[in-house]
């Protein structure tokens, strides 16, 4: 039971996918509507955009910080890009003007955590207000309209008629950084951050670079996220991704990233990511109300932070009474020994 | 002694009480001088009704925030509690007062949840009201599909006594909005600041294990923080419905980042142990003047996040390395007297 314990606890991910696995099967045996080749396909390439985000937030939140801005930084870098493309510039550069904006909005998080030691949630808070406000000054409030049919149909390229482009870019991203974060040296760095911050300090580890570098990261992905949702939706609003940070965090948690920081992985963010937006679609396969999407997505998030908390309380009480049981052994051996020496 | 008396001078000046109400009063000065009609005491107390939940919200989410804690589903809260009262009123045909105190108990309720999740099974506050967000608004939700009426009009037609709750004027002059806004702040402040209940509330957030071992209950002590937060999101989401005549399950939604930032704004440390409930009050009407003052000197409303966000890091970032350089010197200081 305990190894069983210890077991679902190191591979987390495992059980979010597992959970992933049951949701679905149970929707399919009420609805065989629901398992058709074509509908998981819409669910998989539907969640391209959270994984984006999680992924993003799931390299600060490995650090122990956490980022509120990508949201924002998501509206900002759609309208950008939108209008770009909109006004015949290249894709090309919409991307590289798109992914510096991200890169610099992490940076200045980064900065503002580590340099002024702002705490994480203010200074994302702060830059979400200041860059949402961007958004408003740089559409002047409109919608970002009538971009260009090639662009919009980015979106539906797809290999064999079933994996859109961007998903299949996405999972090749997701399945490098999980390697480079579980087998590279400076990708362990991140966890080692968030797990001990002061630890990582005297092991060497550049501390203030990597949790900079994490938001940098979350700013880029966000930023592509933005890229996505203008090429897929067909239009920007200025209130485009708001929410959607909470979400991003919410698939963290879904996909077994402890907020604590140091625990988790990248699989587990998508996967959490794609569990979340799939939730409202599984609802219209049960014939329930869609309306019930975010009363079912709270208690999701509930129950398995719940479950989870319960499970490591055990084990720690556990690891304790295991400490505690060896140092009565230590000190009955010591006694028994100096019994023996008096003895002699 | 000297000496003595000039610290203490420094320090009476230095609180950061008196930089906000400095920051408020140069606030109203510049917006005054770009639209003299922003002077009016009229227009002055009446701007409260725009951002009277904000500041009714961040006095609670202070005293949660001291025990180290943090809410931010009180903005799901005002939906839910806006959504109760109409459904009973209407659909239940219950008498709009019962309705009123029921909606209160949701949002006491709601804080219960919170914090028997945060207090009891040891989840991160983070998580808890996160879910807890997604949790209530989705309830709000729905509950507006099982009213008559349709969620995008929401339930209005209320009785004019329950309007004249926040449209009314005490004694012909103030609002009553702000009238509940100072009751509320008196009632945090007496709690926070002079009861035996308060000092428990700070040392549990100064040292959750110390407080456990001097014989306070540190788990009901953080329950109950989220419980008030959670009622004083019920108040406000009565106020808002009473103000707009309607109840719609999205009120409120956009209110999580700035309660957050009038709480730290106000001077509560994120980390626990350290706030007060002037310094909220103060600096949630530093915000809400600031939008108010922003939108009649002719900048549209969406523009605002700008300056409120560019506030929020610049007095943070100000204020954690000025305490950063000082501490010592002021340790010194308390050590030669």
């Amino acid at each position: 039971m305990n190894r069983f314990l210890l077991l679902l606890t190191n591979t987390r991910e495992l059980f979010t996918v597992g959970f992933l696995a049951i949701l679905f099967m149970v929707t399919g045996i009420i609805n065989s509507d629901f398992l058709s080749i074509g509908n998981l396909v819409l669910i998989f390439n539907g969640s391209v955009i959270y994984i984006l985000l999680a992924i993003g937030v799931s390299f600060v939140i490995l650090t122990g910080d956490i980022d509120v801005s990508v949201g924002a930084i998501l509206g900002l870098t759609a309208a950008v890009s939108a209008t770009i493309i909109r006004d015949g510039g290249s894709l090309f550069f919409a991307f590289a003007v798109t992914i510096g904006i991200g890169a610099l909005v992490g940076l200045i998080n980064g900065m503002g955590v580590t340099k002024l030691r702002i705490p994480a949630i203010i200074m994302t808070l702060g830059t979400t207000g200041i860059v949402r406000g961007s958004v408003y000054v740089y559409t002047k409030g409109k919608w970002v309209e009538n971009l260009p049919s090639d662009f919009k149909s980015y979106g539906q390229i797809s290999l064999f008629g079933l994996v859109n482009v961007f998903l299949l870019i996405t999972v090749l991203i997701v399945i490098a950084l999980h390697f480079y974060l579980k087998r590279g040296r400076s990708g362990k760095y991140y966890s080692a951050v968030g797990d001990n911050l002061n630890g990582a300090v005297l092991v060497g580890i550049p501390v203030d670079w990597i949790r900079i570098s994490a938001f940098v990261l979350s700013g880029i992905f966000a930023a592509l996220a933005g890229i996505v949702f203008a090429s897929k939706i067909g239009f920007v609003t200025p209130t485009a991704g708001s929410g959607y940070e909470m979400k991003a965090i919410a698939a963290c948690v879904l996909g077994g990233i402890s907020l604590a920081g140091g625990v988790g992985s990248v699989i587990g963010a998508m996967f959490g990511a794609i569990i979340m937006s799939s939730i409202s679609r599984i609802l219209v396969f049960l014939k329930f109300s869609s309306n019930l999407d975010h009363t079912i997505t709270g208690v999701l998030l509930l129950v398995i932070v719940v479950f989870d908390a319960l499970i490591q309380q055990q084990l720690k009480e556990k690891a304790r009474r295991e400490r505690l049981a060896a140092k009565d052994l230590r000190a009955k051996k010591a006694y028994e020994e100096q019994e023996e020496a008096t003895n002699e | 002694m000297n000496r003595l008396s000039s610290y203490n001078w420094k320090k009476i000046l230095l609180r950061w009480e008196y930089a906000l109400v400095l920051i408020l009063i140069i606030e109203i000065l510049i917006f005054g001088a770009i639209n003299p009609r922003f002077l009016r005491v009229n227009v002055l107390l009446g701007s409260i009704n725009d951002y009277v939940s904000i500041c009714i919200i961040a006095l609670f989410g202070t005293i949660v925030m001291i025990t180290g804690g943090i809410d931010i589903s009180g903005g799901s809260i005002v939906g839910l509690t806006s959504m109760v009262l109409g459904l009973l009123w209407q659909d239940m045909s219950m008498s709009i007062w019962l309705a009123l105190a029921l909606s209160l108990f949701t949002g006491i309720l709601c804080g219960a949840l919170n914090g028997f999740l945060i207090a009891y099974i040891g989840v991160q506050a983070m998580v808890v009201t996160l879910g807890g967000m997604f949790l209530y608004h989705g309830l709000a939700v729905v509950l507006s599909s099982l009213s008559v009426s349709s969620a995008y009009e929401g339930i209005s037609g209320f009785p004019r006594e329950f309007i004249m709750i926040a449209g009314g004027k005490f004694m012909g002059i103030l609002p009553n909005p702000f009238i509940i806004f100072i009751v509320m702040a008196i009632l945090a402040f007496v709690l926070l600041h002079k009861t035996r209940y308060g000092r428990s509330v700070f040392l549990v957030g100064v040292n959750p294990n110390a407080a456990d071992y001097s014989g306070i209950n540190h788990r009901f002590i953080k329950m109950s923080t989220y419980m008030l937060s959670g009622f004083a999101a019920s108040v406000a989401g009565v106020i808002l419905t009473s103000y707009l005549g309607s109840s719609r399950a999205d009120f409120g939604n956009e209110l999580t980042m700035p309660i957050i930032t009038a709480v730290v704004l106000g001077g509560t440390a994120i980390t626990g142990g350290k706030g007060s409930i002037i310094g909220t009050a103060l600096a949630a009407i530093v915000i809400g003047i600031l939008r108010f003052g922003l939108q009649m000197s002719g900048l549209t409303t969406q523009y605002l996040d700008i300056p409120v966000g560019m506030l929020l890091v610049i007095v943070v970032a100000i204020r954690g390395t000025m305490s950063f350089m000082k501490f010592p010197k002021l340790f010194v200081k308390k050590m030669n007297n």
